[in-house]
């Protein structure tokens, strides 16, 4: 940069412009900056030491370690989903120590861990992705109501025993959460059908694909249509189920410390079911009648995690739930909205802390049905919850943990539930531990508000009564005081061991109370109302251990034995008159076993079988069940990478037979021998 | 008005400087990773049975790389080799892999897995907590948004592969518990 004399004014300024943005581009290049590498192919251009420094998103949460959980854990992987030839969540949910899943018909399942089982199932929280799914109407979980194409399933974890601190009420026995893929794991094309016998047929039509440089999304569409069952007495009963479901899942980095998810369903079935019924318009008779339930449903959900520093996290979620369900004449129109935050975060070098808050509010429009309604017929509740857990490393192989959530809830105000968990890692393959919670279940709509009538008694005088289970907007959530004791083990290189023992104590159970009669007022003929009114007056003892085990016994073949041993005590307090207080107990089998094994036959075939024995439901008041063994076997045939045959059989072992008995005035159904065969395409 | 550009300037080499690239996914940056233990560890004479037998890279059961680790290694070679990637679904077949890794999907069969395979010729890679404890060679960790590798050196001894010094110097060297 020369300058003359004679311009040296003017010049003289733009050259020490000029040289002070060379000086800076030449500081500018000098500073090591590490020049960004544009794609993921630039990556292999860097040496070790800066591969080291890159930043990387990972949209997996801190995960909860199987190992070191101070609970009975059991994780569903996706080996697990896709060699055992389910075609179904509760199928799937079968190979779980300690739950009992027992079907009723084609699309109702009663499922329950460590007892209390029944339709509505309800001390058991089930949740898709963070979303909660069982309804406040019942607490129970409509299973027909909940598709996840089982190929779009990254885990199922499992939690047997109360989860309340973590997850609030109705966490009383259980947690089920079920955890799909990310947008990116599911990349390309997917079509996948299957048929067999009892008319079934399934398809499922996926896509994944790229947004930008930043997203990840898919988009399906699966249809099912399963054929009527056997009845016990051998006739045809009506409870095929048709069901469409359309949704779409896309996971986003926003910036390496922020990751976004949104994703969203809408669903539509069809079933059938035979009830026996009561019919209360005009003058009350019984009737057996196919009913048909209908559902149309929609869900959307967001979720933003941000990343602060070495481990610490934020995450919000919110969602929004909505679906119209119509079933024995009743039909409820129920829309649900949710808020959760949660913040994890290390304080020193010996604290793992979690805490957080949600609201969430359900409103429902419910119409009378044949025989049931509720009072009063709409509704509108919320729950405000928080809660803080502290995982406390008390020596380098000593972690307590301690929590407690409170929450607030519109049937019984605050209620807490505290927690305490301790681990201890004996040796690098052992690990013992103990825990001791209180939970507690809140009361559903139904505890409340329910009106449903049940029987039909010819009055001396030659009128008609009508006994009708009541609703009591005084019960108070039931309650749980829960001890447990676990030991897992890596016995060998190829052997691992899993036992878990619990002892639960409950309060305020409910029962079936005497109330006045009273002349129905209603117009149309009169007859006596016999009210049955619920109440808390139940307690029980509950017991019991599940063990399982994981045993490569050669590298071609492997085994996983399971057991369950339950020993339920119910009883009704002094002060009830139920004299059924305690049938519950008879809804669980006491003992079930399990074992399963998978081979690989040659390099594309491979062969899995499953057995599962569940012993003998005895009389609850509705008739006792026979235990029973059941086979499901499938024989998996992988053609290059991308496409898979199989052929699946269900309960090989037997024609038809019952896993339980009618419940609710639905009329079950037998589990037929069946066979299908199911063909995957990827591309 | 200079005072203003110079601060622009200086401003603009300090954004520059500490700009973030764009975000890498976990498994690109793994992936990196394993094509530089390709580059870093030597496999015995007498592994490939021909000149141009490709070199393997295995992902035994479920794949978290999507199709990440193949773009990466098309068209590069190591050598006069070129690379392949495979998908097993168990380790009856790796005979055929130089580098095998075991996503945190498996961890259930992960240390029967390990097992089949000690003492091969075979760099055994993974991601779970425990896999050097497992009898895994080297493990990827993750340390806030950084990805760390660990190597069992004891493990890596009782086979017949020889680790660079360089690749070393940047790991956690673990040994292998009994």
């Amino acid at each position: 940069m020369s300058s003359s004399p004679s311009t040296r004014t003017y010049r003289g300024h733009s050259a020490i412009f000029l040289t002070r943005i060379c000086i800076s581009l030449a500081l500018g290049l000098c500073v090591p900056i590490p020049g960004p590498a544009q794609t993921a192919r630039d990556l292999t251009q860097l040496d070790l030491a800066d591969l080291m420094n890159v930043e990387v998103t990972s949209v997996s949460k801190r995960e909860q370690k199987v190992s070191t959980a101070g609970a009975a854990i059991y994780v569903i992987s996706q080996e697990d989903i896709g060699r055992s030839g389910a075609t179904s969540i509760p199928d799937l949910l079968r190979m779980v120590p300690g739950i009992h899943v027992a079907q009723i018909n084609a699309h109702t399942w009663a499922i329950s861990i460590r007892g209390f089982t029944d339709k509505y199932g309800d001390k058991v929280l089930v949740m898709i992705d963070g979303r909660s799914v069982y309804t406040p109407l019942t607490s129970g979980v409509n299973w027909d109501q909940q598709d996840v194409p089982l190929e779009d399933i990254e885990r199922i974890e499992v939690i047997r025993g109360p989860g309340g601190t973590m997850w609030g009420a109705n966490a009383v026995n259980g947690v089920i959460n079920i955890i799909t893929k990310s947008a990116r794991a599911t990349q390309g094309g997917l079509i996948s059908a299957a048929a067999g016998s009892q008319e079934a047929g399934r398809g499922l039509v996926q896509y994944g694909g790229q947004i930008g440089g930043k997203g990840a999304y898919r988009v399906l569409g699966d249809y099912a249509n399963l054929g009527n069952a056997l009845a016990p007495r051998g006739e045809t009963v009506a409870d095929g189920w048709h069901k469409a479901h359309a949704g779409f899942r896309s996971d986003w980095e926003l910036s390496p410390k922020d990751a976004l998810t949104v994703q969203g369903d809408l669903f539509q079935s069809r079933e059938g079911q035979t009830i026996d019924t009561l019919l209360i318009k005009d003058l009350p008779r019984e009737a057996i009648l196919d009913d048909w339930i209908s559902v149309g449903a929609g869900n959307v959900l967001g979720r933003w995690d941000h990343t602060l520093s070495n481990g610490s996290g934020t995450s919000l979620q919110v969602y929004y739930d909505g679906y119209d369900r119509r079933e024995r004449g009743l039909d409820e129109i129920r829309q649900t909205v949710d808020v959760d935050f949660e913040h994890h975060l290390t304080l020193g070098s010996r604290n793992n802390i979690v805490w957080g808050g949600g609201y969430r509010a359900t409103s429902d429009d419910l119409t009378p049905g044949y025989a049931i309604r509720y009072v009063p017929d709409k509704r509108t509740d919320s729950l405000f919850s928080t809660f803080v857990q502290d995982e406390i490393k008390l020596a380098p192989r000593l972690w307590l943990t301690l929590g407690t959530k409170l929450e607030h809830n519109s049937y019984t105000g605050f209620e807490y539930e505290p927690s305490g968990q301790l681990v201890w890692n004996l040796t690098d393959r052992q690990t013992l531990w103990a825990s001791g919670s209180r939970a507690i279940r809140q009361p559903a709509r139904a505890d409340f508000n329910i009106r449903a009538d049940v029987a039909i008694v010819p009055l001396d005088n030659g009128g008609l009564g009508v006994v009708e289970l009541t609703g009591n907007p005084n019960r108070k959530a039931e309650r749980l005081y829960d001890f447990e004791v676990g030991y897992r083990a890596q016995a060998t290189q190829r052997l691992s061991l899993d036992i878990a023992t619990f002892s639960s104590h409950y309060y305020g159970l409910q029962t079936n109370e005497p109330g006045n009669p009273f002349l129905t007022t209603n117009p149309g003929p009169t007859y006596l109302v016999i009210p049955i009114i619920f109440a808390d007056d139940a307690h029980a003892h509950n017991y019991g251990a599940e063990v399982f085990a994981n045993w490569s016994v050669t590298h071609r073949w492997k085994i996983s034995p399971g057991y369950s041993f339950l020993q339920m005590h119910v009883a009704g307090d002094p002060s009830s008159q139920d004299p059924a207080a305690g049938a519950i107990a008879n809804e669980s089998p006491k003992h079930q076993f399990q074992i399963r094994s998978f081979v690989n036959l040659t390099r594309n075939l491979d062969w899995e079988t499953s057995v599962f024995q569940v012993g003998r439901l005895t009389d609850g008041g509705n008739g006792s069940t026979p235990g029973y063994t059941r086979l499901d076997s499938r024989l998996g045939w992988y053609v290059g990478e991308f496409l898979e045959f199989s052929i699946v059989g269900q309960n090989l072992l037997s024609p038809a037979h019952a896993e339980y008995h009618d419940a609710f005035s639905i009329l079950h159904t037998l589990a037929e021998r069946s066979v299908f065969c199911k063909v995957t395409w990827r591309f | 008005m200079s005072m203003w550009l110079n601060l622009a300037f200086l401003l603009g080499i300090g954004l520059t400087a500490h700009a973030q690239g764009p975000a890498f996914d976990e498994y690109q940056v793994k992936a990196a990773f394993l094509y530089n233990f390709a580059k870093f560890v030597e496999w015995p004479p007498g592994t490939f049975a021909n000149a141009n037998d490709a070199f393997g890279i295995c992902i035994v059961g479920q794949n978290p790389f999507g199709s990440t680790l193949e773009v990466m290694v098309q068209g590069k070679k190591i050598g006069d080799r070129a690379f392949a990637v495979r998908r097993l679904r168990d380790t009856q077949q790796a005979s055929k892999c130089q580098i095998l890794f075991i996503g945190a999907a498996e961890s259930k069969w992960t240390r029967a897995a390990l097992e089949a395979l000690k003492g091969a010729n075979i760099l055994t890679v993974g991601e779970t907590d425990d896999f050097t404890a497992a009898g895994g060679i080297i493990g990827f960790r993750l340390e806030g948004t950084r990805v760390r590798i660990q190597i069992a050196l004891e493990t890596a001894e009782r086979t017949r592969l020889r680790i660079s010094s360089k690749l070393l110097g940047v790991a956690e060297i673990v040994n292998r518990q009994p």
